[in-house]
């Protein structure tokens, strides 16, 4: 993320800003940076230089006030040993100002590294480390400049006049002091509301320039460059992540079950597998599996097939149109075979108010492996098509 | 100069100031009622008329329309007569807008308790209470801009620019958006549908925020605060500034309670960087507010008045901070359809909008009765009390919003989503009751607040006529000097009025007139057809018992959505529903493909009595629809009006949509007697299955179509 150097602050921030707005929408921006929003540690480390440089703009424009003021001139008159002049100030400050710019337009070049910290690599952590140090410098140099330009006046003589006291709320604010206030009172009068004319605060006004300008980058980040993903385009990303992610834990995890090798379980296994049919097929199937506007799962009738591969298979995917609905999103497969090890330990029991039987006998010696797996790929056909019509209706 | 006499009416303040403690009241029980009814499902008393669906548009309707309404009326009539150093321009019309504001409150509580509503938020009142509203608003503009005509004082306080705002938007808003076309007396359909009415309706909801419950009070705060603090406002040209962008960028930002929905891009992202750009403008206002009490803040420590004026502005502040952040996309997609936006609004509501009111009464009613208030002790006790229930609604609403929205995101290692729907329903309760104990103490407090003023009223001394006197206006104005520029605009009223109503008539219209005439916002889906008559009966009962207050039909594009609940939504999917139903709260599940999922005699049994299906449910029974019927003949009107608002049925429909009707039920019956519940398909509940097993399906009939060819 090349960038010319800036000559002033405000363009500064506009360079922070824009990648902030970019990570903002959950997406890399075109040379992609191994840190992103989904990084605790990028965020707080960001957040801070950003929270860090609103402190300097406000902090700045409050001592270009104060240096602005008849106050300070007049008091930099009579201490002319701390600072000469305001040229003086100004060039300190453009200097810090300077400094910080190179180490900001820095932050996105970041080499691909092996050491990590809070899983960021060495690079970006030193060098958002750095801006940060950085930030609090100036701050700090900013906190003696107004804390040195609005102390009291410690002089011994007396004064005719009350010394003049700043709260740092009245200098941000660039307020007209509350003794001074009779000099910006307008001359309208409401019911007795008298209103004075004290400017906009600073930090309000810069603030307000700066939403504008987001504005106008955001809009041109989504609607004129097209840099920025709109919401399919971000879905499609977010699902296709969501798909290799759970391939590679597959590869690693034991509990890698389907219909074509789901085996009955026992002990353990089965106390989960009622809890989990308590807490979801009890509605429907009854709590003992008797059958209410499900059917009965203790006979020996099935619409769908009672071998274990088919009730897995009914489980998974379910019979839409029968009112069944599919469980793949709700159940990991190890929990599907749990409940199908569960309801085949029913078989026979004979619950009392058992519905009447539906479907077909079923009888094992009937169910080979491949009569159980002929009709899966029949399943699994609308939903390809399906896959289909998605992708159809995205264009 | 002829110093002219004349008198202030109070009298109309008073009644104002009296029907906004009553109303105030009223709407916070009604709130606790609903809140209560999230954890005690009991609370709903299986009754219609206290149902939540039902009590929930209640509470809205008197708490923004009732009791802040009033507030309204009674802090502008109150202010309006002094600034302009004039009495109300007639008495006739202030009785007239009083008497009629009651009356469309009181019509609007028993039609909405009846379920007659338009199903849109926030505008839930039918038609013709709609055309009493704005018969009443028009008799209120006629006597603020009589009263302002006949002034004596030059030039218009910022106090009533903002009432001026006030009443061109809020007018523009309701009229727009209540657009609709009648049935009978008590039934309408939007004119708009789907993602069209979705914007309209978000347009109007988002702005009624901003100008019934922002732009008012602020013009309140601009004479009370100053009144009360006894100091002068901090900055003219701040008031200027702020008074002008408000207006202008509010209207744009309504698609930001649309977001990841399926209108289109462009006009999520104006929502989202007008929002963003809102910020200044709005804590304009408070800073004006904060900053003309400095020195002063001594008086904030001893004066109830002063520290609920200082809160309410301080919540201002916060929410219009918050707002801003909610409208970035990605907080809206963890915080929207939570109970964020309810602690976010109630902010708003009890803060801001219930603290102002309470300072303003607390300060008026002495002043009207010539007496010191009955107990300063009792109205310190208020201020904490009311604190206090805010801070214990607020915090438990954030918290558990985002941890009911992380729970809906979350997905296991394998894939799967991580928590059933039911689950993260459990998690609330806690939140839900110690939110109801924190309403509780806000309504304790407010009935103190009541009682203190009664004894005030009781011991005080009402002076209807208050004298005042004041030079009339010359004719001509001759200016002295140099003056702000914008003085020109603040002794030109009529002028002001039409500047402010183009101001904000700009960003509506960009924003609607491409949705409307550019196909391309809404791609049409050939598969996606009108409802059957029955469905279409099934919907309005639907919308008659204000499901979409706990249930959204917006299915949004992320992998957490579409795996509980299907495909995202599609704008084409929405072009015959009128009104839309995407709801922006969901306390129960998303019903946009609900569809199919479960068989007939399972919305049977659960309407009946949700917990039988899901176990731990909050939903309310409904047993009333299993005894009614629907009523057929209004089928015919029905139909006869979709096809007026442009939906295809075919030539001649409304004459077989009867038979039709007959056969759809007596399916559905028959569907229903196989599992073994008994219905006669006459009834409601057929109707409402009939709807439900409808939504969201048309998409997938396209899967099923293709793999046949």
């Amino acid at each position: 993320m090349k960038q010319r150097i800036h000559k002033n602050m405000f363009l500064m921030v506009c360079a922070l800003v824009l990648p902030m707005l970019m990570f903002a929408q959950n997406q890399t921006p075109e040379k992609a940076i191994s840190s992103d929003f989904s990084n605790t540690m990028y965020v707080v480390l960001v957040t801070s230089i950003f929270l860090l440089l609103l402190v300097i703009i406000m902090m700045g424009l409050a001592l270009k006030n104060i240096i602005g003021s008849d106050f300070v001139t007049t008091k930099l008159k009579k201490n002319a040993n701390t600072l000469k002049n305001n040229e003086g100030v100004k060039s300190n400050f453009m200097l810090l100002a300077a400094a910080a710019t190179p180490a900001a337009t820095d932050a996105g070049v970041v080499e691909v590294n092996d050491w990590l910290i809070g899983g960021l690599d060495m690079t970006t952590f030193f060098i958002l480390i750095t801006i940060i140090i950085f930030e609090v410098a100036i701050i700090a140099i900013f906190f003696r400049l107004i804390m040195h330009f609005t102390a009291k006046e410690k002089v011994a003589a007396p004064i005719v006049n009350k010394p003049k006291e700043k709260t740092i709320f009245d200098v941000l604010n660039a307020s007209v002091d509350i003794e001074d206030e009779h000099d910006i009172m307008l001359d309208h009068e409401y019911d007795g509301i008298r209103e004075l004319d004290n400017s906009l605060p600073p930090w309000w006004k810069y603030g307000f320039y700066l939403t504008i300008v987001v504005a106008v980058v955001y809009l041109a980040n989504f609607h004129i460059f097209k840099t920025g993903d709109l919401q399919v385009a971000e879905y499609n990303k977010e699902v296709a992540q969501a798909k290799i992610d759970i391939a590679e834990y597959m590869k690693t995890a034991a509990n890698n079950v389907d219909e074509t090798n789901v085996k009955l379980l026992t002990g353990a296994d089965l106390v989960t597998g009622k809890e989990l049919f308590v807490a979801n097929c009890a509605a429907c199937h009854g709590a003992a599996g008797e059958g209410k506007v499900g059917p009965n799962l203790t006979d020996r009738y099935w619409l769908h097939g009672g071998g274990l591969a088919d009730v897995f298979k009914s489980i998974k995917y379910g019979w839409v149109e029968k009112g069944m609905k599919p469980w793949q999103e709700d159940f990991s497969p190890n929990q599907i075979a749990q409940l199908t090890s569960f309801i085949y330990s029913l078989k026979g029991t004979n619950p009392p108010g058992a519905k009447e039987a539906q479907g077909d006998l079923y009888t094992e010696a009937g169910a080979s492996a491949s009569d159980s797996l002929a009709p899966k790929t029949d399943s699994l056909a609308p939903k390809i098509d399906s896959l289909k019509t998605k992708q159809d209706s995205v264009k | 100069m002829e110093l002219q006499k004349f008198q202030y009416d109070n009298k109309i303040v008073k009644w104002f100031a009296y029907a906004t403690m009553l109303w105030g009241i009223v709407g916070m029980v009604a709130g606790l009622l609903a809140a209560i009814q999230l954890f005690l499902p009991a609370a709903n008393l299986d009754l219609p008329y206290t149902s939540f669906g039902r009590v929930r548009p209640v509470h809205t309707n008197a708490v923004i329309f009732a009791f802040v309404g009033n507030g309204i009326f009674m802090g502008v009539y109150y202010s309006l007569q002094r600034l302009l150093k004039a009495r109300m321009f007639s008495d006739m019309l202030s009785k007239i807008h009083f008497w009629g504001w009651q009356l469309i409150i009181v019509l609007a509580a028993i039609s909405l308790l009846l379920g007659k509503t338009t199903g849109k938020e926030y505008a839930e009142l039918e038609w013709p209470i709609d055309i009493l509203i704005t018969l009443v608003w028009v008799v209120f503009g006629w006597n603020m801009f009589g009263t302002i005509l006949k002034r004596r004082e030059r030039h218009l306080y910022v106090a009533i620019w903002f009432y001026i705002g006030t009443f061109v938007t809020v007018a523009m808003l309701h009229i727009v958006n209540s657009i609709e076309i009648p049935v009978s007396f008590w039934k309408s359909y939007s004119w708009y549908a789907g993602v069209q009415d979705a914007l309209v309706q978000w347009w109007y909801g988002h702005n009624a925020v901003a100008f019934f419950l922002t732009t008012p009070y602020l013009g309140l705060m601009y004479y009370f605060l100053p009144k009360a603090a006894n100091r002068p406002v901090y900055s003219y040209r701040l008031s200027v500034i702020h008074f002008w962008s408000l207006i202008f960028i509010y209207i744009w930002a309504g698609p930001h309670h649309l977001l990841y929905t399926a209108v289109p891009d462009w006009a999520q992202s104006l929502g989202v960087v007008f929002s963003v750009m809102l910020i200044a403008p709005s804590w304009g206002g408070m800073i004006n507010g904060l900053l003309t009490l400095r020195g002063a803040w001594d008086k904030v420590r001893e004066d109830a008045v002063l520290k609920f004026l200082v809160v309410a502005v301080t919540a201002y502040g916060m929410a219009t901070f918050e707002g801003p952040m909610l409208s970035l996309k990605s907080v809206s997609a963890i915080s929207h359809y939570t109970d964020w936006i309810v602690a976010h609004v109630h902010v708003g509501a009890l803060g801001w909008n219930g603290f102002m009111t309470f300072g303003i009464l607390y300060w008026l009613i002495p002043k009207l009765f010539r007496t010191e208030l009955y107990s300063k002790r009792m109205a310190n006790w208020h201020f904490w009390i009311g604190t206090l229930g805010i801070v214990l609604y607020a915090i438990p609403m954030y918290w558990s919003g985002i941890m009911q929205s992380l729970m809906w995101k979350d997905f296991t290692p394998e894939g799967q989503l991580k928590w059933q729907f039911m689950d993260t329903v459990n998690v609330m309760i806690p939140f839900y009751i110690t939110r109801a104990i924190g309403g509780a103490l806000f309504l304790t407090g407010a009935i103190m607040m009541v009682y203190n003023l009664i004894k005030t009223i009781k011991i005080g001394n009402f002076l209807a006529n208050e004298d005042a006197e004041a030079p009339a206006l010359e004719k001509t104005f001759a200016k002295h000097g140099k003056e702000h520029w914008h003085r020109i605009i603040e002794r030109k009223p009529v002028q002001m009025m039409i500047v402010s109503l183009v101001v904000v008539m700009i960003g509506g219209i960009i924003e609607f007139v491409p949705t409307f005439l550019v196909k391309s916002n809404i791609p049409t889906i050939a598969q996606v057809k009108p409802y059957t008559p029955l469905e279409l009966q099934g919907r309005d009962i639907y919308i008659r018992e204000g499901c979409y207050t706990c249930h959204s039909q917006m299915i949004r594009p992320f992998r957490s959505e579409t795996s509980r609940y299907g495909e995202y939504s599609k704008a084409g999917e929405f072009v015959y529903d009128h009104p839309f139903q995407w709801g922006s709260k969901r306390t129960g599940p998303d019903l946009a493909r609900i569809g199919g999922k479960y068989p007939d005699s399972w919305h049977y049994s659960h309407m009946l009595d949700p917990t039988s299906m899901s176990p731990g449910s909050i939903m309310p029974a409904y047993p009333w629809l299993f005894d009614d019927q629907v009523d057929v003949s209004s089928t015919v009107a029905k139909i006869k009006a979709m096809k007026r608002l442009g939906v295809p049925y075919p030539e001649g429909y409304e004459k077989i949509a009867a038979s039709e009707m007959e056969k759809q039920a007596k399916g559905i019956a028959a569907n229903l007697e196989k599992d073994g519940m008994k219905t006669k398909s006459d009834r409601e509940i057929v109707a409402l299955i009939a709807y439900l097993q409808r939504m969201g399906t048309d998409i997938k009939k396209t899967a099923t179509d293709t793999t046949k060819k």
